[in-house]
């Protein structure tokens, strides 16, 4: 509003040009735009280009044919993907309720110690995956001897297994760990989610004759569900790229043993850079992210157009 | 009915504690090995670092005769200043959305929190070949960038929901008594916002702290290494070595840890006025 | 001290057009009431005189200078918001302080004035506290005081009291009245409650849709309602409007003749305010109680007449009805009004 000056006296004046919503918005955008949305665009286009003289060749969609018609590598596409679908439906199926419940029991409201109890439940959340990997692989080392020692204390030490090397329990073992880590982050969305139930509500459905449990089942949870919703969607965006982190740490790139535990985080690292014998491939590497965000955008399309509308309609 | 309340009680305290052993007792296994010798690890594995079995020594080896307070020098700067950087832009960003109508308003808040549904990684293979050609590689810069682009979506996203519920004529009122549109959002915005700070440098730090993706990808090399790439690396290095390892170890929780505790009074309050409501 | 002159304003959102041509001068000294429903463009109107909200068309002066290219902090004007819109982090001296300190008006002075306003409103003993430490009234008085403390041109006020509570309320607008009287600035308040707006306002200017409704004295809208919706909007309870029929100079309900007007043959709406009719055993207005409620010193009787249209009526605390006992209302000539189909009032 710098324009202090005189106006002809019939004339309306007009607003001056807000620059400062400019000044506010331009940082975030460009950084944002430059660092965030610019490569993933231009990893959709690299997609469809190949190595060639001096830079890429236009192939159109032959990456694509390549990856989901080449024995090579759909086998190893499909096999990360099935890995990704188990992880994300043991995660839905048993860090989710885990979580649920936990919140239920920190919110009741009677409960003492609820803040050192939320505290120490989150602390894994905290952690690196290269620590809790670690930490993971010394307790499950036959070597160091802490969980055989911990199963014979309970009479069952003839069952352990080194669980994390065998082809047949790594996968599960593996989710098991990320499960112990991240239950954290929809512990705190579902507890926050039961503090802003209204105390009203509980109130009524108590002089309705509802007791704890049917409260909680009945009028906490159909109140709660778009925190559902946004804790499942969550759960499949970060099984598709947050797993990496977890599965690189503790199996290594080949996430072994013999590809049992890859995903779609460590195919895509192994394309494009290449591990051991198979050599990097930019453009393969960007067909195989491309596939993954399209994989992403359908998951997120069903949520925002399915689950999350219909989940809105119990609002109010 | 006071004997069955009681009962009910004892139940959730039972079940909340072995959850809360489960969720330690990995932590404390690593820390107290951390303070024992070689020797002591092997033999008792959960016994406490006591006595004879004491040993820093692990501690000594890390801190004096590794790169590994270059390493959390590193993670240090790259955490704190985009930090800094998610926060402030975050908050100007939110701020312009939450309170100036202009063209295009709806479309620009729906494209800055789409980072959110697409995670930046999916653009890894461009974004090296940019940060390359930008000169940027193996810099602390690309990292701080890239971390700034990816957490400003879920900080905007909290701070325009926590801003839209609050009441818009404290900002009116500050116009009125003369502060430029600037002053309004450092001298009024900043102050009304501090309830959710914590909640989004929460969830903004713990994956730049933590994360080994792009360290590995955009600088390995030795001079910016991160603690996260770090560790990873010496624990391929030095399995010899435990009490090393295990320091180290103790040592990378320890910045996020202290974050936390100062943080999380604020943390679920934050996530309340902030993100569900949405 | 200043006049506050609209002249032409109009204001439109995209394509809704929020308010259509109005003008108003306003007296020095004078505290002029905006009443209606929400919705109806009275606050928007406030915000554009504020400098809050930018003018589609029309000129807007105060003390006979032209203000509307002005920022808020140059038009000579302070607000009061229903929020309170205290800062926070500030304490009560901070707050009443911080435009002046803004304005880089020597401390010497800002503590004066700051002294001074605390003083008016009782507030010296609350100069440290932050405003979560204060109740809904000690907020509403630091807001107050806030604006003392500039020593505007002119005082506006952006529905203040309605997140008050009932006592609160009534004690506060007695309290701003009696700041009126002692500073006989030019005021301009904003409310949707039309108690506020009788008790308080030199003038009202009551708004629907947008458009300037009647402007008037409290005592002027309550007599001379210009139309049905400021006759219903103004008074307490709610006017009572009846179908009837004119029949040469005569106002009938079915073949009763209830009083006389200039209005031309055909239907009319004839309104009588509850606290104007009176037991009467050859009124014109028969029928059954349908709900009686006794507050003590005064009863409303609820009447379904003959011909099923219903009235209240407002009588004192002596009598006592029963739902269904049969009762009789009477009106004088005076206390009829008499609107036209288009709903304006009919002169007589």
């Amino acid at each position: 509003m710098a324009n202090t000056g005189s106006v002809s006296s019939e004339q309306t004046h007009r607003r001056p040009v807000r620059w400062y919503i400019l000044v506010f918005l331009a940082p975030a955008t460009l950084i944002y735009t430059i660092f965030a949305i610019y490569p993933i665009i231009e990893s959709l286009r690299l997609s469809l280009y190949e190595a060639g003289d001096g830079g890429g060749v236009f192939v159109g969609l032959a990456n694509y044919a390549r990856l989901f018609g080449e024995p090579l590598w759909a086998d190893q596409f499909w096999n990360a993907f099935k890995n990704n679908i188990v992880l994300f439906l043991m995660h839905m199926l048993i860090q989710n309720p885990i979580a649920l419940a936990l919140a239920a029991l920190l919110s009741v409201p009677t409960l003492k110690g609820a803040a050192t109890y939320r505290t120490i439940f989150f602390l894994p959340t905290l952690l690196s995956v290269v620590v809790v990997g670690f930490i993971w692989q010394l307790i499950l080392s036959p070597l160091w001897g802490v969980s055989p020692a911990f199963m014979n204390w309970l009479g069952i030490g003839s069952f352990f297994k080194p669980w994390l090397g065998l082809e047949s329990s790594a996968l599960i073992t593996v989710t098991l760990i990320s499960i112990w880590q991240y239950v954290g982050i929809p512990l705190m969305l579902f507890y926050a989610a039961l503090l802003n139930v209204p105390e009203e509500t509980i109130e009524a459905a108590r002089i309705d004759g509802l007791n704890g449990w049917w409260i909680f089942w009945k009028v906490k949870l159909p109140l709660i569900l778009p925190t559902l919703g946004l804790v499942g969607i969550l759960t499949y965006i970060g099984n598709f790229t947050a797993s990496f982190d977890l599965i690189y740490t503790l199996q290594g790139g080949l996430a072994g043993p013999d590809y049992s535990t890859d995903v779609m985080g460590t195919f895509l690292f192994r394309t494009f850079f290449g591990f051991q014998a198979q050599l990097g491939d930019v453009y393969m590497g960007a067909t195989v992210a491309s596939a993954l965000f399209f994989i992403i955008l359908i998951g997120v399309g069903l949520y925002l157009f399915g689950v999350q509308r219909r989940l809105q309609r119990y609002d109010s | 009915m006071l004997v069955k309340q009681r009962i009910s009680s004892v139940g959730i305290h039972a079940v909340l504690i072995a959850y809360s052993v489960l969720a330690l007792f990995p932590l404390a296994l690593i820390v107290l090995n951390s303070f024992k010798t070689r020797k002591a690890i092997f033999r008792d594995p959960t016994g406490l670092p006591l006595g004879e079995s004491f040993s820093a020594k692990g501690y000594d080896s890390v801190l004096s005769n590794s790169d590994f307070p270059l390493y959390f020098g590193n993670s240090l700067t790259v955490t704190v200043v985009s930090l800094v950087l998610i926060l402030l832009l975050g908050a100007m960003a939110s701020h312009a959305l939450s309170e100036y109508r202009f063209p295009g308003d709806t479309f620009l808040g729906l494209y800055l929190v789409l980072g959110i549904m697409v995670p930046i990684r999916l653009g890894t293979v461009a974004l090296l070949e940019l940060i390359v050609s930008m000169g940027l590689a193996n810099t602390l810069t690309a990292l701080i960038l890239v971390y700034t682009a990816q957490g400003l979506p879920i900080a905007i996203f909290i701070f325009t929901e926590f801003l839209r519920s609050v009441s818009k004529e404290i900002k009116d009122s500050a116009r009125i008594d003369g502060l430029s549109e600037y002053r309004i959002f450092f001298e009024v915005v900043i102050p009304l916002v501090r309830p959710v700070i914590a909640t989004v440098a929460v969830f903004s730090m713990i994956p730049i702290w933590n994360d080994l993706w792009f360290p590995l990808i955009l600088s390995p090399g030795e001079e910016s290494r991160t603690v996260t790439l770090g560790v990873q690396q010496f624990i391929g290095q030095y399995t010899v070595n435990w009490g090393a390892v295990l320091a180290s170890l103790s040592v990378a929780i320890l910045p996020v840890l202290v974050m936390y505790v100062i943080f999380s009074k604020q943390l679920i309050r934050g996530i309340t006025a902030g993100a569900v409501k949405g | 001290m200043a006049t506050l002159e609209l002249k032409g304003i109009k204001k439109s959102f995209g394509s809704t057009d929020v308010i259509h041509d109005m003008n108003l001068d306003v007296n020095d000294g004078e505290l002029i009431v905006f009443v209606g429903p929400s919705g109806c463009g009275k606050s928007t109107m406030l915000r554009m005189i504020a400098g809050l909200e930018t003018l589609s068309a029309g000129q807007i002066s105060i003390g006979g200078k032209r203000v509307d290219h002005l920022p808020p902090t140059d038009r000579g004007i302070a607000m009061v918001f229903q929020s309170y819109a205290l800062y926070p982090h500030k304490d009560v001296r901070g707050n009443l302080g911080f435009a002046l300190k803004h304005a880089k008006v020597p401390q010497k002075e800002i503590d004066e004035r700051v002294n001074k306003a605390s003083e008016i409103l009782g507030l010296s003993d609350l100069m440290k506290r932050k405003p979560r430490e204060l109740s809904g009234g000690q907020r509403q008085r630091v807001a107050i005081g806030r604006a003392i403390v500039r020593e505007p041109d002119v005082f506006l006020f952006d529905e203040p009291l309605s997140n008050l509570d009932a006592a609160l309320r009534v004690h506060m607008r007695v309290e701003l009245l009696k700041l009126h009287q002692r500073l006989r600035n030019t005021m301009v308040y904003v409310t949707h409650d039309q108690v506020e707006a009788m008790t308080l306002a030199d003038r009202i200017v009551v708004f629907r849709e947008g458009r300037v409704e009647q402007v008037g004295t409290p005592l002027e809208l309550y007599r001379q309602p210009m139309n049905t919706f400021v006759a219903g909007f103004i008074g307490s309870p709610a006017m009572n409007f009846l179908m009837a029929r004119v029949e040469d100079g005569t106002v009938k309900l079915a073949d009763t003749p209830v009083c006389k007007t200039s209005a031309n043959n055909g239907s009319v709406k004839l309104g009588i305010r509850p606290e104007h009719l009176a037991l009467s055993d050859d009124g014109p207005f028969d029928g059954k109680v349908s709900v009686f409620e006794h507050l003590g010193g005064e009863s409303f009787l609820h009447l379904t007449l003959n011909d099923n249209q219903t009235m209240v009526a407002k009588l004192d605390g002596e009598r006592s009805f029963a739902p269904g006992d049969q009762c009789r209302l009477g009106v004088r000539q005076e206390y009829c009004h008499v609107f036209d189909e288009s709903e304006n009032r009919v002169v007589e």
